[in-house]
């Protein structure tokens, strides 16, 4: 899909030093509603100090971090929460044995009564969390029962559906689908590719998955050491240089020569 | 075999701790002794607390240094001499409550010249393992004199109620309430100073068993608390008591509760100390190889005025 | 996924059985070993069928149960407690000590014991909160710190090691009866602790399933740190839970107190485990998250029918601990087979 107006979040030259080490440098980046953009990147490359700044949890010190065109500096994820930015962990701020309406409630219950009377409106928080759940596709049995029964790929859905139901416009999606099997993988990307485009969610996904990423988003970011290896829009981009990126670009190339030559001098 | 082993190591030991005591007896005049209690209380004791204030009054008689310490285990009692003896102290006072855990220290302390005195508990004990004297009740003795005040009572179908399971000397109680008593006896197990389970369990008892006539309480506290069960079970049993309290004292005096026996634990810890430093300043061996008793005594209607001031002051 | 099949399912399967939701509850299984317990006792021990023993045993399982229900709450909470036992005798000491020895009134030593109470809870949740240390060793740290200072204070300022009879004071009668009284049906004697007991587990259960603390509580214990992700003031909650233990505990104290007009200084040590005990038994787990406040009562009252069922059943007094001690696992395991059960058959 098209990218339409001004982006919600849009990143500058974002880095981000610990101590003397520089984990991230020079970040560009834009999201817009009803965008999926996917960062990939190998471990330590970066993606979770990135997505620590746009959530809030740490502040960037280099380069600019505007929201809605103002530049700002968070220092709690709740100030993001309150422009719209919503980060899914992949803990999923999910509390296994509590029931699935308690959970999408949690920390933001609807109560009735006064004083000492005042209490859970249970009737209410069922109704809209079946509702929600179902304008998603999901159809629990029960709702009563424990989150942790449900199957990885319907506890991320729950977890992205709340995030949706309580105000976000940009969703951070954080590996949703790097615990998952091909099915579960299959429901969460459907989903995610919906929330986008039918709710005009703006959606960062974060993942290592070439596939997967390919499935549903509209631009790629490559991070590789701290800095962004590949900007590219899904136009300018086939599966199989995202793939070559991913896996390391020319590096990987020494690496299948050097294994290859190794395989030859043993066989010699 | 054993038994002249024992004799003979206790022999040396005297012998021992007389030698050390000539070749210190110069010094010993010029600076301030220094006497260890150990004992097996339980911390928060009132009991143990009168014993501890009767050996504080005669260390300040006889101008000593009193250091008291406690543990409710064996081996930590055992670890206890153990510390005062690395203080070179120049006497200790001890409760043999675990003499088979004790005796390795005591023989140490022995070896050192540290001459030692019992009390309280080891009444069996003490003379085979080389004590100097033994200040106490012999609690055996106590229960059977319980057993003659409850055929003196009527009693028929008594409840002995033991509030620590498997201490030595609380068993020595009972089973000496057994030996003399004729009616029937049972023990009844209480956790420490757990009040609402004491008034429980007693008070299951009397339900389960009406016929029940009397009960004997193995600490003063738990009197009352018994008094309080049996009215709840709307049994007709009545009430003495092992040694005092001050509300004990005035049960007493209101005819609720029947007696109660005291083995004068202030005097028991008052002894302790004093035995210590009449030998090591007059090399006296009081009770000359026999206990010291301290009780039973029995303290009844016909003088609980007497001692109730007393009672209230924390000292008997 | 939603299929037709699967949505004609769940439309099948709303209508739950009362019988069902009983099982699914998390003091299930607690309720089964209190049943087999009581019928167990009920055919061997005739005493123990009178409404007598009955409410003796229901006294016995009260002064377990109270502060029993908030150490439930604590333990869904996610945490420990092992000074709730020895603060139980601070408490009390503290108001016996207030109001001898500082102020002359037991109202005023009451009302101060209560402070004492919240604020022994506080220091323990911001102990917890300050050190990250497991709430095991902060609490052992303090329940030990309390034993120390309850002989010590109480020797220092008393000279004894028991606190004097405070039944003749101004206010003894009232208080009493508002913690300690005691009604008679008849020959049957009923305390009031067990209506308290009764009433603080219902507002416990009320709490944990109908309020927004409530729904808190089991979320930090289950997944504390999801539970602060989404906006939950986890440190506020866990503070709080351990005033509760703490106000638990002066509602104990306070009963011992004007029951028993003295306290012991030595008193209180081993409680606390039977606390856990009972909330364990009654469905608590000990990793935190689940649990309820109704299963820490049907615990207690577990514990108070073995240990006094071994009495009317007339056992050997000497075996008095190994049965009440395979009394509680033959509870418990009935308890986790029927709770196995349950969650299977969902």
């Amino acid at each position: 899909m098209a990218s339409n107006g001004e982006p919600i979040v849009r990143l500058r030259g974002v880095g981000k030093s610990y101590a003397n080490i520089s984990a991230l440098r020079g970040v560009d980046l834009a999201v817009r509603e009803g965008e999926v953009t996917c960062i990939l990147g190998d471990n330590g490359a970066g993606k979770s100090t990135l997505i620590s700044i746009i959530a809030g949890l740490h502040p960037h010190d280099a380069g600019e971090y505007l929201v809605d065109g103002v530049p700002r500096r968070f220092s709690s994820p709740r100030e993001a929460l309150d422009l719209g930015i919503a980060a899914v962990y992949q803990t999923l701020a999910l509390v296994p044995l509590l029931p699935v309406w308690r959970n999408f409630f949690l920390g933001s219950e609807i109560v009735k009564g006064r004083g000492p009377l005042r209490r859970l409106d249970r009737e209410k928080m069922w109704a809209e969390t079946r509702d929600e759940l179902h304008r998603m596709g999901i159809d629990l049995e029960n709702l009563e029962q424990p989150v942790g029964t449900l199957s990885g790929g319907q506890r991320q859905v729950v977890a992205i559906a709340r995030a949706i139901h309580f105000g976000a416009r940009v969703l951070i999606l954080d590996e949703p689908t790097a615990a998952l099997g091909v099915a579960q993988s299959g429901l969460v990307l459907r989903y995610v590719s919906q929330a986008a485009r039918s709710q005009g969610i703006g959606v960062i996904f974060i993942t290592h998955n070439p596939h997967h990423a390919y499935l549903v988003g509209d631009h790629f970011i490559v991070l590789s050491r701290g800095e962004v290896a590949l900007d590219s829009p899904r136009s300018d981009l086939t599966l199989e240089s995202l793939m070559f990126q991913m896996a390391g670009g020319k590096g990987l190339s020494a690496l299948e020569h050097e294994l290859q030559g190794g395989r030859d001098a043993q066989r010699a | 075999m054993t038994q002249a082993r024992k004799t003979m190591v206790a022999a040396l030991c005297a012998t021992m701790s007389v030698g050390a005591f000539v070749a210190t007896a110069g010094a010993a005049q010029a600076k301030q002794l220094t006497i260890a209690m150990i004992t097996h209380a339980q911390p928060g004791d009132t009991f143990w607390d009168i014993i501890r204030k009767g050996a504080a009054a005669a260390a300040a008689k006889d101008d000593v240094k009193l250091i008291y310490l406690s543990a409710p285990e064996g081996p930590k009692e055992a670890q206890l001499i153990q510390n005062v003896i690395d203080q070179h102290v120049d006497g200790i006072a001890l409760t043999l409550a675990f003499p088979d855990a004790e005796a390795p220290t005591v023989k140490a302390a022995q070896a050192a010249g540290i001459p030692i005195v019992g009390f309280n508990a080891g009444v069996d004990q003490w003379k085979a393992m080389g004590l100097l004297g033994y200040a106490g009740q012999d609690e055996t003795v106590a229960g059977k004199a319980v057993g003659e005040q409850l055929n003196k009572d009527g009693a028929k179908n008594v409840i002995c109620l033991d509030q620590q399971q498997g201490a030595v000397q609380l068993e020595a109680r009972c089973n000496g309430i057994k030996a003399t008593f004729k009616g029937k006896m049972e023990v009844l197990y209480a956790t420490g100073y757990d009040m609402p389970t004491v008034k429980a369990r007693t008070q299951a008892k009397l339900q389960q068993d009406p016929t029940i006539d009397y009960v004997v309480t193995l600490g003063a506290p738990f009197a009352p608390v018994v008094l309080d069960a049996i009215g709840a079970a709307g049994s007709k049993a009545k009430v003495g008591t092992f040694d005092m309290s001050p509300v004990a004292v005035d049960l007493i005096a209101k005819g609720k509760l029947q007696w109660a026996i005291d083995q004068q634990p202030f005097v028991e810890g008052y002894e302790a100390v004093d035995m210590i430093w009449l030998n090591k300043t007059n090399g006296d061996t009081v009770g000359g190889g026999q206990p010291v008793l301290t009780g039973p005594f029995f303290v009844n209607k016909d003088n609980a005025a007497a001692v109730a001031k007393y009672a209230k002051a924390g000292t008997r | 996924m939603t299929t037709a099949v699967e949505t004609a399912r769940r439309r099948q399967a709303l209508p739950q059985s009362v019988w069902k939701k009983v099982l699914k509850r998390p003091e299930a299984g607690a309720l089964g070993g209190a049943v087999l317990v009581f019928a167990f006792f009920w055919i061997i021990a005739p005493p123990f069928r009178q409404l007598a023993a009955f409410t003796t045993v229901l006294y016995q399982a009260s002064t377990i149960g109270i502060p029993a229900v908030a150490i439930a709450l604590l333990m869904i909470g996610g945490e420990f407690d092992l000074s709730a036992g020895v603060a139980v005798t601070s408490i009390s000491l503290a108001a016996s000590i207030f109001a001898t020895h500082a102020v002359g009134g037991l109202w005023a030593g009451t009302i101060f014991s209560l402070f004492f109470a919240l604020a022994l809870g506080a220091v323990n949740g911001w102990l917890l909160i300050k050190t990250k240390l497991p709430s095991f060793l902060v609490t052992l740290g303090s329940f030990l710190m309390l034993q120390g200072l309850n002989i010590a204070i109480t020797k220092l300022i008393t000279g004894n090691v028991a606190t004097e009879d405070i039944s003749g004071m101004a206010g003894f009668g009232a208080l009493k009866s508002i913690f300690a009284a005691t009604f008679q049906f008849g020959r049957v004697q009923v305390s009031i602790a067990i209506l308290y007991w009764l009433a603080l587990a219902a507002i416990a259960t009320w709490i944990l399933l109908r309020t927004k603390t409530g729904n808190w509580i089991v979320a930090v214990g289950g997944q504390g740190d999801s539970a602060r992700a989404v906006g939950v003031p986890v440190a506020r909650v866990k503070v709080g839970l351990f005033m509760a233990v703490g106000f638990g505990c002066w509602f104990l104290a306070m009963h011992q107190l004007y029951a028993y007009n003295t306290v012991q200084s030595g008193a209180g040590i081993g409680s606390e485990l039977l606390y856990i005990a009972a909330s364990v038994v009654g469905g608590c787990l000990l990793t935190g998250g689940y649990g309820s406040a109704v299963g820490s009562a049907l615990g207690a009252f577990i514990f108070g029918m073995t240990t006094e069922g071994v009495i009317y059943a007339d056992w050997d007094a000497d075996w008095f601990q190994f049965f009440v001690g395979a009394m509680l696992l033959l509870a418990t395991v009935v308890n986790t087979w029927i709770r196995a059960r349950a969650s299977k058959g969902k």
